[in-house]
C-alpha cells in the first residue's frame, strides 16, 4: 500500500476535499454488542469511541471486534477494553498526500479528521474516499488521453481492463468444518476481509467474512462451531477474462465488496477482486499520469 | 386540556411483529396510512409474541438497509450500466427480517410526560414518534405533528 509519488494527481489537494463527513461514534462505556449493531446497520468497518467528556478516546473496527470474539469476551464487555489505542488523526487542512503517508506508516486504513482549531472531529478519511476523488479527477482531467482523442464513449476506457489484470492472485481458503477460531486466525494473519470455504474435494462452497463473524458473535454462536454453520453459501464469482466493468457492475448489484475470480470453470478459483481495487484501476490509468496511481490495501469492508 | 402525553397521543396505534419481513412491514405501513386514515405511516412499534414493545422500525432504518455500500465511489461512474438497480435492491430488502434492522435503543414516555419534555426528546434524539408506555404496556404513540397541532391555535393567536 501507499506508494505516493512526489507530484501525483493528488498534489495540492487537502484532506477536507476527500474526507467523508459522516463520522459515527459511540461512548467507550457502551457494549461490544451495541457496536456490532451499529457497524452492521450503517455498513461501515469502524466506529470512533468517545470518553465521558465526549473527546475521542479510541477506535473500534470489525477486526477489533473479531479479536474480542476470539478472546471469548462477553457481548456486554465495555468497548474501551477492546479498542485499539487513541485514534490516529490529521486536520482538514493537511495535504492529502501527507495524510496518506501517515496511513501508510501506521498501517491503518482510516484517519479521523480534526477541524483546523483541533477542537472537534469533523470527518473521516479512508481509502475508498480517495478512490472516489481520484475517479472524479480522472474523468475531468484535460490530459486524459482518451478524452483528448475525442473518445466520448467512456465504456471504451474500461474495456481496456480485464479482471485478471487487477485481481489479487492466491486466495486464502479454509475447510467447511474448520472452527470459527481457525478462520479468525487465518483472517488476522492474512489481513484480509474474508476467507473462501472449500469442501473435501476442494470445491468452493461458501465465504465467511469479518461481517459474518461479528454477526455470529452477536448471535451467541460459539467460536468452536464449524465454518459451514455461518458461511454465506453463495460464492460471488466472475471469470478472470471478464471485463472489469462487468465485475464492478456485479458488485454494485449484489452490494458486495469482493468477487472470487475463476478460470475456465466456477470451481477453479484463481484470485479475488475487491471493489476498491477495481475502482482504483479506473483512475490514474492513462499515460498522462500512470505514475500517480496509488496502491492501496484491501481493507475488507 | 393538560399538555401531557395522554392528551396528545394517538391511542389507535399499529404494531408489527419482530419476525415480520420488510415487505410485510411496508404493507402494514400502507394499510395503516390507507384511505380513511388521516396520516401516512412511515414507522411502527415492533412487538414480541406477548405484545411487549421491543423496538421501533422507521423509514430511516429501511433506507439505511437500501443504501448501497459503495455509492460514494460509484455515484460518479456514468459508464457503468445500473439500470434495474432499484428493483434489485428492493427485491433483496423485501425478505430481510424487521428484527435485524429495527432500532432497539428505545425511548418512551409515560402518559403524564409534559409536552415540552416530549418536544425536548424529539429534537435531541431526532425522532418523530414516541411510544407511550403505562405500567409496561403500550397505550399510545405521540407524533411530532400532533404535538405541533396541539399548539396550532395558540401559536396562530386564534380565539384571543
Amino acid at each position: 500500500m501507499g506508494v505516493v509519488e512526489k507530484h501525483s494527481m493528488l498534489s495540492g489537494f487537502k484532506v477536507r476535499e476527500a474526507m467523508r463527513r459522516q463520522v459515527l461514534s459511540l461512548p467507550d462505556s457502551k457494549s461490544v454488542g451495541k457496536a456490532i449493531s451499529l457497524l452492521i446497520k450503517y455498513k461501515i468497518s469502524a466506529l470512533l469511541l468517545t470518553d465521558g467528556d465526549g473527546r475521542p478516546s479510541g477506535v473500534v473496527s470489525k477486526t477489533d471486534i473479531m479479536n474480542a470474539y476470539y478472546a471469548d469476551f462477553p457481548l456486554d464487555q465495555e468497548l474501551r477494553s477492546i479498542a485499539a489505542a487513541s485514534p490516529i488523526t490529521c486536520t482538514e487542512q493537511d495535504p492529502l498526500e501527507a495524510a496518506l503517508e501517515v496511513m501508510r506508516q501506521n498501517r491503518i486504513y482510516r484517519l479521523y479528521v480534526y477541524d483546523q482549531a483541533h477542537t472537534r472531529i469533523v470527518g473521516l478519511l479512508a481509502y475508498p474516499d480517495i478512490v472516489g476523488l481520484l475517479y472524479r479527477l480522472c474523468r475531468s482531467c484535460k490530459r486524459n488521453y482518451l478524452i483528448q482523442k475525442g473518445v466520448r464513449e467512456e465504456a471504451e476506457v474500461i474495456r481496456r481492463f480485464t479482471v485478471k489484470e487487477v485481481m489479487t492472485p492466491n486466495v486464502q481458503s479454509n475447510r467447511a468444518n474448520d472452527t470459527l477460531y481457525t478462520l479468525m486466525e487465518a483472517l488476522s494473519q492474512y489481513r484480509f476481509g474474508a476467507v473462501l470455504i472449500k469442501d473435501h474435494s476442494d470445491n468452493p462452497v461458501g465465504v465467511v467474512s469479518k461481517t459474518d463473524l461479528i454477526l455470529a458473535y452477536k448471535h451467541g454462536i460459539s467460536p468452536e462451531r464449524p465454518a459451514h454453520e455461518i458461511m454465506s453459501s453463495k460464492v460471488h464469482g466472475c471469470e478472470a477474462s471478464a471485463y472489469l466493468a462487468e465485475a464492478i457492475q456485479q458488485m454494485i448489484f449484489s452490494d458486495i465488496h469482493r468477487l472470487f475470480v475463476y478460470q475456465d470453470r466456477p470451481e477453479n478459483i484463481v484470485g479475488v477482486l475487491s471493489f476498491t481495487d477495481a475502482a482504483r484501476v479506473r483512475s490514474g490509468s492513462c499515460r498522462a499520469c500512470l505514475t500517480t496511481r496509488i496502491k492501496i490495501e484491501d481493507q475488507g469492508i | 386540556m393538560e399538555p401531557i402525553a395522554k392528551n396528545i397521543m394517538v391511542s389507535r396505534f399499529h404494531t408489527i411483529s419482530h419476525s415480520a419481513t420488510v415487505a410485510e412491514a411496508v404493507r402494514a405501513f400502507k394499510e395503516a396510512g390507507g384511505p380513511g386514515e388521516k396520516r401516512r405511516v412511515f414507522g411502527m412499534m415492533v412487538v414480541d409474541e406477548q405484545g411487549n414493545l421491543i423496538g421501533m422500525l422507521s423509514m430511516y432504518d429501511i433506507l439505511l438497509l437500501l443504501r448501497p455500500k459503495h455509492i460514494h465511489i460509484w455515484a460518479d461512474m456514468s459508464d457503468i450500466d445500473i439500470s434495474g438497480i432499484i428493483d434489485t435492491v428492493c427485491e433483496r430488502a423485501r425478505s430481510v427480517k424487521v428484527e435485524d434492522i429495527m432500532t432497539t435503543e428505545l425511548i418512551t414516555v409515560s402518559p403524564d410526560t409534559h409536552l415540552f419534555a416530549i418536544l425536548d426528546i424529539m429534537l435531541r434524539k431526532h425522532v418523530r414518534r414516541l411510544p407511550v408506555i403505562d405500567n409496561g404496556k403500550i397505550v399510545g404513540i405521540v407524533y411530532i405533528s400532533d404535538l405541533f397541532y396541539f399548539l396550532y391555535d395558540k401559536l396562530a393567536g386564534d380565539g384571543l
